[in-house]
């Protein structure tokens, strides 16, 4: 059962590393990286705060695209070039394409991101020259790589149903909305002029929404001083959000792959 | 109700597609196909005629809004049957970073197979094994057509499903192909080709289907359904007129440098009327039996349906005497 | 027949319906979820010494029974609420477009060379951007509140004081948005102490606001022992010093540190100096109602302030004057605005009056504000606006010259005399008790029309001169030139 989405797995990894839009997409990120610093330099008063806020929004920001640009073609293509026919010819089924294709998709993410954290460490390291707030600094690439999963898992679901395009724009703006809601709903909880029935939506919306921001735990990372409770409960508790989200998603998408005519 | 002889029997099987313009389309009406085991069965159409459609609903890649299928006996949707059975599809593309190898590596670890010594032998029947070190994107389509029949006869293949095997390929990569396919009947695999091209499929298939629009309008043994061919006789020393007075149904005359030429049907008495022509001081230069091509069987065929759209993507080829 | 395809459904929407139930509790935590109010900060001292800040619910506040991602990430990861008024369209869609972090860091390495080449407008709006996509830095809220308060302004009078009330407000909201450290409350008194320089009762507000977060380093937490003196709450400003000097004993006892002893002895010296001052200045003597005969602050000392405002071109204006005190170290502040500048009170402005960050201050009003040092017992000074219009742009018809002196602003030694709360000071003509309640400051005010100080109309030929009736050249002479005229500034008790 598993030998077969392991195989997909492999070979999505084989073919995505090999991508050179994502090729690029990663170098612009790893010199991005680089040069940070440099740029960190100018601001001398701020300086370690500029230079993680920049390397840590890169890393984010590399890996949403490369998140994106991977998934939403994966699954298109796989029809338009035919190759889906003789996968599904064999004794696979279409859930365990769809999950092989997944996985596939997260364990290239995740070796591009690690790829680009050992540069941050390494750039970081080098201009800093401080390993003891590398332990902290490594926290948030863990945890985007969770939030890039989830919205991998959201880019494939709406590809089992929707063109490369429009897939595009839908997840890159589900994933915008995610990570912007959880500030706004916040404002809008504790303002008094809120009416009710408002603060009953947002709360749907709250918990319909794949919650983005629940992994952007860069700002004390950034602004140090505050001191995080139960730092390692939370991002279990994200981590375990994240998996059920993904879980949920793949098994719709199940449903709708499994009735999709290809 | 299972007919266990076939090795695909389908019953009424009909998949239909709702478009805006037109409605409810047929793509695939009714159909009532049987192959037997063990031959090539040629299933013939122009494009859009419901061929690859027929064959994915057979793979249960999509499924059928009425009827039924049988594939080796199993209900179509039963996934079970996909350990004895393969196809190739029309113009396939293999993942271009892999070498020949790793491609049957990856399709054989579907099936949970990981066999070294198979995957050689299989690059060796289909004469890769050269090149099996070779990414895909060097191959030529020849190459990555013969490398999908090998990934298709990794399981060891009951039933074999290719679709238009030989398309966009040179003579000589048809050659090959074709070699191929008959080497598969050999090994007692039942061998499914959906084409448009043919003169292969006249030269390897035992049985056809053609289908139009979705309907199948005709089936059986190659030989049968060509029976009813023509023959041209050239007399010398008997006049037009003579042969004209002679009555024969559905024929031709025409004088020509050195003689005249009768152009008949098969089903004619051909031979009294050589003895006619002979005690007529004639002389007979030549007789050829103009067999019936398959090209004239399927124009027929897919022009006595309304399909003016069909008619346009055929290309009609001047019958040669054999 | 038809054939149906594919899966059996049920229970796959069973397994969605699962996940969703799990997501559900985990988002929203079971129970009442704390708010970001009913939090308090609270210190805590690592294991090397460092403190950092801790949120902790409130007594009284329960206790969720699960807390759920969103209440938990509100406390600890939230970067600040999303601001949106006074931002431009493509700002807003900036800040609403994730990675607020970092393009707050970008466009602070911007706004750096900006500093650099001296492009100061060009920084107001990135500084206030700045903020709104990371409320959270600190640095960024504090360099752009001095940088507006104090470097905004023309380059070589930095006279021009209509940016203060934009650079409190950008305080407040800095210290709004990181309530949990003292920085920016720190800051935000000290530019009422040491700008402003006035009105010190907000200053120590500010600075106690500060002294209440348990991160505040200690050297800074001293410092508003300066702001009770000058606040007149000299008592307090021992009290505290004393209390200061308490903790700061124990912990050079805890950890003989050098930074943790250097904070004990100079607290120890402020103290010392303290007691001998509020003995010299009868601070003890006066609470006792002792007679102040043989203090340094009996008899009151007349400052005898003159003063004589020449325009001497247009937009350009020459301040002589005279001041008896003999040691250097006062500066008496100028002040020329429109009669009709909105929110002004006497000598200066109320300040506070905004909470909104408004980088565009009124651009049609003037307020220039200028201190006079006096040096042998004279100051003159010449004041030129002529070379920036934007800064002062005198487009009112009547204008207001003021001249301001309070004791609570003089340095120590200055104080020996007059004392904290102006004691020992005095000026035969231009004393007053009214414009700062309760307290003795020197005042005076003249008004001036737009003709005169822009030389025209009636003015282009004649030099306006305005002087108190008291005023003496500096060879001792009454003022008289017969090339220009004179206009007396009114004073009650000259003569």
């Amino acid at each position: 059962m598993f030998r077969p989405i392991a195989s997909i797995a492999a070979t999505t990894v084989g073919e995505a590393i090999r991508r050179k839009v994502l090729l690029i997409i990663l170098l612009i990120g790893v010199l991005f990286l680089v040069v940070a610093p440099g740029l960190g330099m100018l601001s001398a008063r701020s300086e370690t705060t500029v230079l993680r806020g920049m390397m840590l929004g890169i890393i984010q920001l590399t890996s949403a695209v490369i998140a994106i640009v991977l998934t939403v073609y994966m699954i298109p293509n796989e029809i338009e070039r035919r190759t889906i026919y003789t996968i599904l010819s064999k004794p696979v089924q279409r859930w365990q394409f769809l999950v092989g294709k997944y996985f596939g998709a997260v364990s290239a993410l995740l070796m591009m991101m690690t790829l680009m954290t050992s540069v941050l460490v390494f750039t970081f390291w080098l201009q800093q020259r401080d390993a003891s707030a590398i332990p902290d600094l490594i926290k948030a690439p863990v945890m985007y790589f969770v939030q890039m999963s989830l919205l991998a898992a959201v880019a494939i679901f709406f590809s089992t149903f929707v063109s490369p395009l429009v897939n595009f724009f839908l997840s890159g703006g589900l994933y915008l909305l995610g990570s912007l809601f959880a500030p706004f709903f916040q404002t809008l909880q504790e303002s008094q002029g809120t009416p009710p029935a408002a603060k009953v939506f947002a709360q749907l919306i709250n918990t319909i929404l794949p919650n983005f921001a629940n992994y952007n735990i860069q700002n004390p990372i950034i602004n140090p001083g505050q001191q995080i409770q139960n730092e390692g409960s939370y991002y279990l508790q994200v981590t375990v959000y994240g998996v059920l989200y993904i879980a949920g998603l793949l098994v719709a998408g199940t449903i709708v792959f499994d009735r999709r005519e290809v | 109700m299972r007919p266990l002889a076939a090795a695909i029997e389908t019953k009424q099987l009909t998949k239909t597609y709702k478009s805006r313009i037109h409605g409810k389309i047929n793509v695939v009406d009714s159909l009532d196909l049987h192959v037997e085991e063990g031959e090539i069965f040629g299933f013939l159409g122009p494009n859009g005629a419901g061929k690859t459609t027929t064959i994915k609903m057979l793979l249960s890649i999509i499924y059928p809004d009425a009827g039924e299928g049988y594939v080796l006996g199993k209900e179509i949707g039963d996934m079970s049957v996909h350990r004895l059975i393969s196809y190739v599809p029309e113009r396939p593309y293999y993942y271009e970073h892999m070498t020949g190898l790793e491609l049957l590596k990856f399709y054989a670890s579907l099936f949970g197979i990981n066999d070294q010594a198979l995957f050689v032998r299989l690059l060796e029947k289909v004469n890769l094994h050269r090149d099996m070190s070779k990414t895909i994107s060097q191959y030529s389509k020849g190459m990555q057509q013969r490398v999908g029949l090998a990934q298709a006869l990794l399981n060891d293949p009951k039933l074999m499903f290719l679709d238009e095997p030989t398309g966009g390929l040179d003579p000589i990569a048809h050659r090959e192909i074709r070699d191929l396919i008959l080497s598969f009947r050999e090994e007692g695999r039942t061998v499914f080709i959906s084409s448009h091209e043919l003169s292969e499929v006249e030269l390897i298939c035992d049985r056809v289907a053609i289908i139009n629009k979705g309907v199948i309008a005709r089936q059986g043994k190659l030989t049968d359904l060509l029976r009813g061919g023509r023959v041209e006789v050239t007399f010398e020393g008997v006049t037009e007129q003579w042969l004209k007075d002679k009555g024969m149904r559905d024929s031709h005359v025409r004088t020509i440098a050195g003689g005249v030429l009768l152009d008949t049907t098969e089903e004619e008495d051909i031979n009294a009327l050589i003895d006619a022509a002979r005690s007529n001081s004639g002389r007979i230069v030549s007789i050829v039996p103009r067999r019936k091509r398959l090209e004239d069987l399927f124009i027929q065929t897919v022009t006595d349906a309304p399909a003016a759209a069909a008619k346009k993507t055929i290309t009609v080829e001047e019958s040669t005497s054999v | 027949m038809s054939m149906t395809s594919g899966i059996n459904r049920t229970p796959l929407i069973g397994a969605i319906v699962g996940c969703a139930l799990g997501i559900f509790v985990l988002q929203n935590g079971i129970g009442n979820q704390p708010t970001g109010k009913q939090y308090e900060s609270i210190s805590e001292t690592l294991k090397n010494g460092n403190t950092r800040t801790v949120k902790k619910l409130k007594s009284g506040v329960a206790t969720p029974a699960f807390q759920g991602i969103s209440s938990s990430w509100q406390r600890d990861f939230n970067q600040g609420t999303v601001e949106t008024q006074g931002l431009s369209p493509d700002q807003l869609l900036f800040a609403l477009a994730g990675f607020r972090e970092m393009i707050a860091g970008i466009l602070w390495v911007r706004a750096d060379s900006f500093f650099d080449s001296g492009n100061y407008d060009a920084i107001l709006p990135i500084i206030r951007l700045v903020t709104v996509l990371d409320p959270k830095q600190i640095d960024v809220y504090a360099t752009g509140m001095w940088h507006i308060g104090y470097n905004f302004t023309d380059e070589e009078q930095r006279s021009d004081r209509r940016y203060i009330p934009s650079a409190l407000a950008l305080g407040k909201e800095g210290a709004r948005n990181n309530s949990l450290t003292y920085e920016m409350f720190f800051e935000t008194g000290w530019m009422w102490y040491h700008k402003i320089d006035d009105d010190y009762s907000n200053a120590v507000t500010w600075f106690e606001r500060a002294q209440e977060r348990p991160d505040m380093i200690p050297a800074r937490r001293n410092l508003i022992t300066n702001a009770y003196e000058r606040d007149g709450k000299v008592d307090k400003s021992l009290d505290t010093l004393f209390k200061l000097y308490e903790t700061a004993g124990k912990k050079a006892k805890e950890d003989a540190a050098f930074g943790n002893k250097q904070n004990r002895d100079t607290l120890e010296n402020k103290l010392d100096t303290t007691l001998v001052r509020m003995v010299q200045r009868g601070w003890f003597a006066g609470k006792d109602g002792r007679p102040l005969t043989g203090y340094d602050v009996n008899p009151p000392f007349d400052t005898g302030f003159s003063a004589k405002v020449t325009v001497t071109e247009a937009r350009v204006l020459r301040f002589e004057g005279t001041w008896n005190v003999l040691p250097v170290g006062t500066r008496i502040r100028a002040v020329l605005r429109d009669a009709d500048f909105p929110n002004a009170k006497p000598a200066g402005m109320e300040w506070d009056f905004s909470n909104d960050v408004n980088l565009d201050p009124p651009r049609d009003k003037t307020f220039m504000q200028e201190q006079l040092f006096v040096r042998n017992q004279r100051f003159n000074k010449k004041v030129d606006m002529s070379k920036d219009p934007t800064m002062y742009p005198f487009t009112s018809k009547d204008y207001v010259i003021e001249f301001y002196y309070n004791p609570r602003s003089a340095p120590p030694h200055i104080q020996d005399k007059f004392s904290w709360n102006g004691e020992g000071f005095t000026d035969k003509n231009f004393l007053n008790t009214q414009v700062r309640e309760g307290q003795r400051v020197m005042y005076t005010s003249v008004k001036i029309s737009k003709d005169q100080l822009l030389r025209r109309g009636d003015w282009r030929e004649k030099v306006p001169v305005i002087k108190t009736a008291n005023y003496l050249d500096k060879d001792g002479k009454a003022y008289n030139q017969a090339d220009q005229v004179t206009i007396d500034l009114p004073s009650l008790r000259a003569n």
